[in-house]
């Protein structure tokens, strides 16, 4: 079982619907059917709150309030309400994101999953392993399944900026303003010519994906 | 209460404490010119002789005039004696109107009368009777009256003590102690005395000609003036009435410079203003109600499709049919569009009312971009579209309307996705420039908008229009809201065919540093 989610939802389709797309991606779901004021030592031992804010017994503001006092785990508000003013209230109050209903479960998994991925991708990495790849930041050297690869220094650094973000698009513009030299020939037609001489020495691991109209990102990659 | 019965008491009210104070004011002149005359009268007659007659014979001397047919005053000659024995009536002489009279005789005292000197009202004096006392105010005529304290301080001070006071009968009795202008002997003081009966008209009201015909007077020439301006106020009321009858359409025609013009005048504008707040309120209410006919229309359509997709799988659940993806992926399209336009509702309602109801706080533009992929993801892959996103690295913090900015950002990329080809993209680009703005794309490899559909749609100011079609080329009140939401932000939008042959549209506008 995965990490476990503590679910406050009042309305019983929709909790059990949500109870069990969660139990499907792999979560351990808690589900409280009301809201309670929580004082430190009730909280079960949760990695992340998805808190409705229409509830019987206590508001769901009040309960993120309460909550806030003693503990930093992460809460998605659901609401269908869809209002500016509650939604800064909450996001002020410590929620980290916000969903408004109706939603599909995949995006409420979705989001689920982008929370509870953020903080180990806050701290910067000297090494960054993203399937075969193995990128070492600080020496500047790059293995792909143990076999170093002989990198120039643009290609190099068009691979580590991938590498802060694996999983993520990085924009085009972005690459050419941050790794290319804009002294020199620095225009998007040039990124792409180091991108395909990049994804030429990596061999047949197809870890530099193209995202359409967007750049590229930096995913574990098949073997072809 | 009527406005003439209020003017007439209101004159009634007035005019008594006036009247009344009037009479008092006639009273105490009449008063003071008597005093005066008995004054001049006695110190006369006392001096031509009545002195020796007193004198000699202090304790038979006394004098009571007659009854005088005519006030003293108001005879041509001199007075007829014919008063006791030892002398005749009092003739008095002029009064002298310099005010209280002083003891000593005076050399006016003695001229012949004026003619047409009159006494207040030429009405007749009532006798006067004289009686002598000496230095210690006793008399020794044994008929005259006992003098009290007031009259002897009085005579001590100024020469002579009056005083008045009223009989049981009603009668008011006079006392005036006079001192004569010689020291000693039995006559050194005189009381005059007079009695005026109760009837007499000094004691009561002036007779009713003196203030009766002025009130009367006064009243007459307010009702006079008072008919028109209770007929034009009729008027007005009249006016008033048919004016509200008619949902102020009819207008008040009271003209003139008067303040009742005024209050027509104050009544017309008043009359404008509900009327332009009426219209304004019908326009409203008609654009609500096209809004709410379009909007129904709008989520009825797709809920109609829904139902058919629902109950073509039910067939074919109950024949044991397999279900077929595609019937499920368009049920679930529709119900994605129905929920989209439903917050369309939520956001047109809001922009509708006006700036009140925008929020402004500072928005995470990255964390938007993704609850706006999250939402489409699940609509946009089994569609077979690739639904992408890129934005930088660190928060992009805007100041904004979170959710009206959500739903801009949601229908441009509904768009895309809704009117999109199979196996085709949406991508959404965040990026940030030096010159701290942000730059936000939508982009898809759709079939695009015409040149002349794109101007049209920046062009023209979009408000509940009912020309809104499913169509990709259509307006629909998505674009509407994008547009609107993007003008109140003081943000700049532009759509232009996208590099890779589809649509682009794309917001730019200033970024924040990041909140504290």
């Amino acid at each position: 079982m995965g990490d476990r989610i503590l679910l406050v939802e009042d309305d019983d389709q929709l909790g059990s619907q949500i109870v069990g797309h969660l139990r499907g991606a792999g979560f351990d779901p808690v589900w409280w059917r009301e809201g309670r004021l929580l004082v430190s030592g009730d909280l079960p031992d949760v990695s992340l709150v998805v808190l409705d804010l229409m509830l019987p017994g206590t508001y769901g503001l009040d309960m993120l309030k309460a909550l806030r006092t003693f503990s930093e785990v992460p809460v998605l508000i659901l609401s269908a309400r869809n209002d500016t003013l509650d939604k800064v209230r909450a996001l002020r109050l410590g929620a980290d994101d916000y969903m408004t209903k109706p939603f599909w479960p995949e995006e409420l998994v979705e989001r689920v999953r982008a929370r509870l991925r953020r903080p180990t991708l806050q701290k910067e990495q000297a090494v960054v392993e993203v399937g075969p790849l193995r990128i070492d930041l600080q020496g500047h050297t790059v293995q792909v399944q143990g076999r170093p690869v002989e990198l120039t220094r643009v290609e190099f650094e068009l691979l580590a900026a991938l590498a802060r973000r694996p999983q993520e698009a990085v924009t085009r513009q972005w690459l050419v303003e941050h790794v290319l030299d804009p002294e020199r020939e620095g225009t998007e037609r040039t990124l792409d010519v180091h991108v395909s001489r990049l994804r030429r020495k990596l061999g047949p691991v197809k870890c530099v994906e193209t995202v359409w109209g967007v750049g590229y990102r930096l995913v574990p990659g098949e073997d072809a | 209460m009527k406005l003439r019965l209020r003017l007439a008491l209101t004159a009634v009210a007035v005019t008594v404490p006036a009247v009344f104070a009037l009479v008092q004011v006639e009273h105490s002149v009449r008063r003071r010119t008597t005093d005066e005359v008995i004054i001049a009268s006695t110190l006369s007659q006392m001096q031509s002789g009545g002195r020796e007659r007193c004198e000699s014979a202090p304790e038979t001397w006394m004098v009571r005039s007659r009854s005088p047919q005519r006030p003293p005053w108001e005879r041509e000659g001199p007075p007829d004696g014919n008063g006791g024995p030892p002398s005749g009536t009092v003739a008095p002489n002029e009064p002298s109107g310099n005010g209280p009279a002083s003891g000593g005789p005076r050399p006016g005292d003695e001229g012949p009368p004026r003619p047409g000197a009159r006494g207040p009202l030429g009405r007749r004096l009532p006798p006067v009777s004289l009686y002598p006392f000496d230095g210690q105010f006793v008399s020794r005529n044994p008929q005259a009256p006992a003098l009290d304290d007031e009259l002897r301080k009085g005579v001590q001070d100024d020469g002579v003590g009056v005083r008045r006071y009223s009989k049981a009968d009603g009668a008011l009795v006079q006392d005036l102690l006079l001192r004569m202008s010689w020291d000693g002997g039995p006559c050194e003081y005189v009381l005059a005395r007079r009695v005026e009966p109760a009837e007499s008209p000094e004691v009561g009201l002036p007779p009713l000609y003196v203030w009766g015909v002025p009130t009367l007077i006064l009243l007459s020439a307010m009702v006079v003036a008072l008919g028109p301006v209770v007929q034009r106020l009729r008027r007005l009321t009249d006016e008033v009435r048919a004016s509200s009858g008619s949902r102020y359409e009819q207008p008040v025609t009271v003209n003139g410079t008067d303040e009742i013009a005024e209050l027509a005048r104050a009544f017309q504008q008043a009359r404008a203003e509900i009327q332009a707040q009426m219209a304004h309120q019908q326009a409203r209410e008609q654009t609500l109600r096209d809004f709410l006919a379009n909007t129904t229309h709008d989520v009825m359509t797709p809920l109609t499709v829904l139902q058919g997709h629902l109950a073509a799988m039910q067939q074919r659940m109950r024949a044991g049919e397999p279900l077929e993806s595609g019937l499920m992926l368009s049920a679930m399209s529709e119900a994605h569009y129905m929920a989209s336009l439903v917050h369309n509702l939520g956001a047109a309602a809001r922009l509708e009312a006006g700036a009140p109801q925008v929020q402004h706080a500072p928005v995470d533009l990255n964390a938007l971009v993704s609850r706006v992929l999250g939402r489409h993801q699940p609509i946009a892959r089994p569609q077979r579209i690739a639904l992408e996103s890129g934005v930088p690295a660190t928060q992009t913090w805007v100041m904004g309307d979170e959710t009206l900015l959500e739903q801009a950002v949601s229908n441009v990329v509904l768009n895309g996705i809704r009117y999109g080809r199979e196996d085709g993209h949406v991508a959404v680009v965040l990026e940030t420039t030096r010159q701290q703005t942000f730059h936000l794309r939508v982009i898809d490899d759709g079939p695009g908008i015409s040149e002349e559909e794109r101007s049209r749609i920046l062009e023209r100011r979009f408000r509940g229009n009912s020309a809104r079609t499913r169509e990709p080329q259509g307006q629909g009140l998505g674009l509407n809201i994008v547009h609107n939401v993007v003008e109140l932000h003081g943000w700049k939008m532009t759509l232009a065919p996208s590099e890779y042959g589809g649509l682009e549209v794309a917001f730019t506008g200033p970024l924040m540093s990041p909140p504290g």
